[in-house]
C-alpha cells in the first residue's frame, strides 16, 4: 500500500519531466532567495556588532548631573561636581575598572594659515586611545608626558586634518587654537563611526592634554569621564560601584539616577540585537513571497494535472477508491515537488555560502551564516506553502464526478 | 440481490430537465445473466450507473443485496463499487501509463490489502484472462481485445458478486468480441451475477434473460416470457 503510494507518486511526477522541472524550480529559487538573505543578513548584522563595538565595546559613559534625591538632610537639585582627583581615587578604589579617562568638550576656533574652522576640541586623558580607539594613521595621540607638563600638543581627526592642510603632512606643524599655538603630534585613522555624544565625531575633531585643556579654559570639573570596565557582560555591576562610590564621597543617594547620567552601551548592544532580528523577519518575509510565488505556481499546475488527468480520477472512483484517497494523492504530489524543490534551493544556497570568498566581502556585509534557525524557519514556510499550494488542486480532485470524468 | 422499486432518474440542464429513467421495476436474482437493450438515449447507461452505485436515482428504492443504496454517502458507495461491483467499460477504462499489473491491482490499493496477497491474486487474474506473459506490457502495447481482458480481470480483482458490462464487445472485433463473451459465460456458470448492456442481439444471446428499454422505461422483460 505505502510503497505502491509512492511508486505511483513519482510515476506521476516523472510523466511529464519538463513541467514537474520548471515547477520546481520555482520552488528552488524561492528557497535559494529565502536562505540567501537570511544568511545575509545575520552577517550584517553580526559585521554591524563588529563596527559598533570597534568604537569601544561595552564602555560606559558618566555625565555628572543633578540630585533628584534628598540625601541625609541635603536637599535635592544640587549640582554633582566631580574634579579629576576624584578620578584619580576611582582608577584605585572602584573595582571592575579596567581604564578610565575624563572628557572636556567645546567648540573652538581652530586656524592653521587662512584655513579656519570651528571644530570640536576634547581635552582627553592617554587610555581615551586604547577605549575608543582613536588609533593614529601617522604620529601618535597624546601621551603621558604631554599631559604631566601641560604641553600644547593636539591629535587631529583625519577629517579636520584634510580641511585645515590641504595635502601638506600635518604632524609636526603648528595649529592655532582660540589663538594659542599647539603643535601637531599624531593624525586619526579614518573610521566609521554609527554612534556620537556630545559634538563632531571623532574624525572632526581635535584632541588635547586634559590639563592643557583645563588650564587654558578654566576648567575644574571635568565635564563627562568614560570608563571601560574589565568585563563587559558585568557593566550592571560596575556602574553601581561607580553611584556607590561617588555617593558616598559627593554625598547622594546611589539610587538618584540623575545625580550620575550613565549611558551603557551593553544596554545600546541589546537593543541594536532587537533591531538586527526585526531586520531578518523583514527579509525573512520578503523571502517568503519569493516562495509563496513559487507555491502559487505548483497550485495553479496542479489544478491543468488534475484537469488533465480526470478521467483517471473517474476510473479510480469507479474502482472504489474514496474521496480522501484521490485527495492524499494530489496533495503528495504537490508537496513532493515543494519539499525537493526546497531541499535542492537548500543545497544549492548552502553550496554558495560555501564557495563565497567570505574573506573579500567581510568588511561591508560580513560574513552570511546558513546557521540553524535560518534552516529551521525555511522548512516551516515550506511546510506552509505545501499546504496551501497543495490544499486547492487536491479538493478539486476529491470532488470530481465519475460519470463526467468517465465520459471525456 | 438487485431490486428496482420505481426509480427514476432526472437531469436538470439549467431550465431543462430531462428523464432518463422513469418509474423502473426490475429485480435481478443471484447468478442471472441479463442483457440490457434499447435505442441510444433510452437510459440503458444510467440504469448500469445506478446499478453500480456511480450514480443515485432521483426517486425510487435501490436495495442491493437487501440493502438499501439510496441514503448512502459517497464514499460508502465507494465501498460497494470496491468490494460488490465490476465494472467492465466499452473503452476499457484502463490507466494508460500503468502496466497490465498494475492497472488489475488498482482495486486492491483502496482496501489495504497486503502486498502479498495482492501479488498472488494479480497473478492468479492474468492466468484466467490468458495474459500472464503480458503482465509488464502497457494498455497501448495491446490489442482491443487483451485490453478488455485486462479490464474485466481488474473487475473481478476483489471477487465481487456481480459484474456490470457496457457494451463490452462494442470496441473490438467480432473474434475478439466472442472470447470476451467467452470469459462471461465462464464467469456466469462460475455462480456470478451478470449485468451487460449491448446493441447486438447475437451478443444478447449469450444471457439469459434480456430486457429492454425505450425513452427511460422498461419497454420488454424477458423474464416474463
Amino acid at each position: 500500500m505505502i510503497p505502491a503510494f509512492f511508486r505511483n507518486l513519482f510515476r506521476d511526477l516523472l510523466r511529464q519531466p519538463l513541467r514537474t522541472f520548471l515547477t520546481l524550480s520555482g520552488v528552488t529559487w524561492g528557497t535559494f532567495a529565502v536562505i540567501l538573505l537570511l544568511a545575509f543578513g545575520t552577517g550584517i548584522g553580526k559585521q554591524q556588532m563588529k563596527q559598533f563595538r570597534g568604537l569601544g565595546q561595552g564602555i560606559i559613559l558618566v555625565f555628572p548631573g543633578q540630585t533628584t534625591m534628598t540625601y541625609n538632610g541635603l536637599p535635592k537639585g544640587r549640582r554633582i561636581q566631580v574634579t579629576p582627583d576624584e578620578l584619580d581615587r576611582v582608577r584605585k578604589r572602584v573595582p571592575g575598572v579596567q581604564a578610565l579617562s575624563p572628557e572636556f568638550i567645546s567648540s573652538r576656533n581652530i586656524r592653521h594659515g587662512r584655513e579656519q574652522l570651528l571644530n570640536t576640541v576634547r581635552g582627553v586623558d592617554v587610555p581615551f586611545e586604547r577605549i575608543r580607539n582613536t588609533i593614529p594613521a601617522q604620529g601618535r595621540f597624546i601621551n603621558e608626558t604631554d599631559v604631566r607638563q601641560h604641553r600644547r600638543n593636539c591629535f587631529l581627526g583625519a577629517t579636520i586634518a584634510k580641511s585645515l592642510f590641504k595635502g601638506i603632512e600635518p604632524v609636526g606643524q603648528r595649529v592655532m587654537i582660540e589663538g594659542v599655538p599647539f603643535t601637531v603630534v599624531g593624525v586619526m585613522i579614518e573610521k566609521t563611526q554609527n554612534s556620537n555624544y556630545n559634538g563632531m565625531r571623532d574624525t572632526h575633531c581635535a584632541f588635547i592634554p586634559w590639563t592643557t585643556y583645563m588650564t587654558l579654559y578654566g576648567e575644574k570639573y571635568v565635564q563627562n569621564f568614560i570608563v571601560q570596565p574589565s568585563d563587559p557582560a558585568l557593566s550592571k555591576q560596575t556602574i553601581a560601584a561607580l553611584r556607590n562610590f561617588f555617593g558616598g564621597r559627593l554625598g547622594f543617594n546611589p539610587l538618584d539616577k540623575d545625580a550620575l547620567f550613565v549611558w551603557d552601551f551593553s544596554d545600546f548592544e541589546r537593543q541594536f540585537n532587537l533591531f538586527f532580528t526585526a531586520f531578518n523577519i523583514f527579509l525573512g518575509v520578503i523571502g517568503s513571497f519569493t516562495l509563496l510565488v513559487g507555491g502559487v505556481g505548483v497550485a495553479s499546475i496542479m489544478l491543468v494535472v488534475v484537469e488533465e488527468r480526470i478521467r483517471e480520477i473517474g476510473i479510480k472512483l469507479a474502482v472504489g477508491a474514496k474521496r480522501r484517497a484521490i485527495m492524499w494523492q494530489f496533495f503528495a504530489e504537490a508537496n513532493c515537488i515543494i519539499l525537493i524543490g526546497g531541499a535542492i534551493g537548500f543545497l544549492l544556497a548552502a553550496l554558495l555560502l560555501t564557495l563565497l570568498p567570505a574573506e573579500q566581502l567581510e568588511e561591508y556585509i560580513g560574513i552570511p551564516r546558513l546557521n540553524p534557525l535560518v534552516g529551521i524557519v525555511t522548512v516551516l514556510i515550506l511546510l506552509a506553502i505545501g499546504t496551501l499550494s497543495g490544499l486547492t488542486p487536491a479538493r478539486r480532485a476529491a470532488a470530481t464526478d465519475p460519470i463526467v470524468a468517465l465520459r471525456k | 440481490m438487485i431490486e428496482f422499486r420505481n426509480i427514476s432518474k432526472v437531469y436538470k440542464m439549467g431550465e431543462v430537465e430531462f428523464v432518463a429513467l422513469q418509474g423502473v421495476f426490475i429485480t435481478v436474482r443471484k447468478g442471472e445473466f441479463l442483457s440490457i437493450m434499447g435505442p441510444s438515449g433510452s437510459g440503458k447507461s444510467t440504469l448500469m450507473n445506478i446499478i453500480g452505485c456511480l450514480d443515485t436515482p432521483t426517486a425510487g428504492f435501490y436495495y442491493l443485496e437487501g440493502e438499501n443504496v439510496a441514503g448512502l454517502t459517497f464514499d460508502q458507495l465507494s465501498t460497494i463499487r470496491n468490494r460488490k461491483v465490476g465494472f467492465v467499460f466499452q473503452n476499457f477504462n484502463l490507466l494508460p501509463y500503468a502496466t497490465a499489473y498494475e492497472n488489475i491491482e488498482l482495486p486492491m490499493l483502496f482496501n489495504g490489502k497486503k502486498g502479498g496477497e495482492r501479488r498472488q491474486r494479480v497473478n492468479e487474474l492474468l492466468e484466467m484472462v490468458g495474459l500472464s506473459p503480458w503482465a509488464r506490457h502497457r494498455p497501448t502495447e495491446m490489442s482491443g481485445g487483451q485490453q478488455q481482458r485486462v479490464a474485466i480481470a481488474r473487475a473481478l480483482a476483489m471477487d465481487p458478486p456481480i459484474i456490470l458490462a457496457d457494451e463490452p464487445t462494442g470496441n473490438l472485433d467480432s473474434k475478439s468480441g466472442h472470447e470476451i463473451m467467452e470469459i462471461f459465460s465462464q464467469l456466469w456458470k462460475g455462480g456470478r451475477t451478470i449485468l451487460m448492456v449491448t446493441h447486438d442481439p447475437a451478443i444478447a444471446a449469450f444471457s439469459q434473460r434480456t430486457i429492454r428499454l425505450l425513452d427511460g422505461a422498461v419497454q420488454q422483460d424477458g423474464a416474463a416470457t
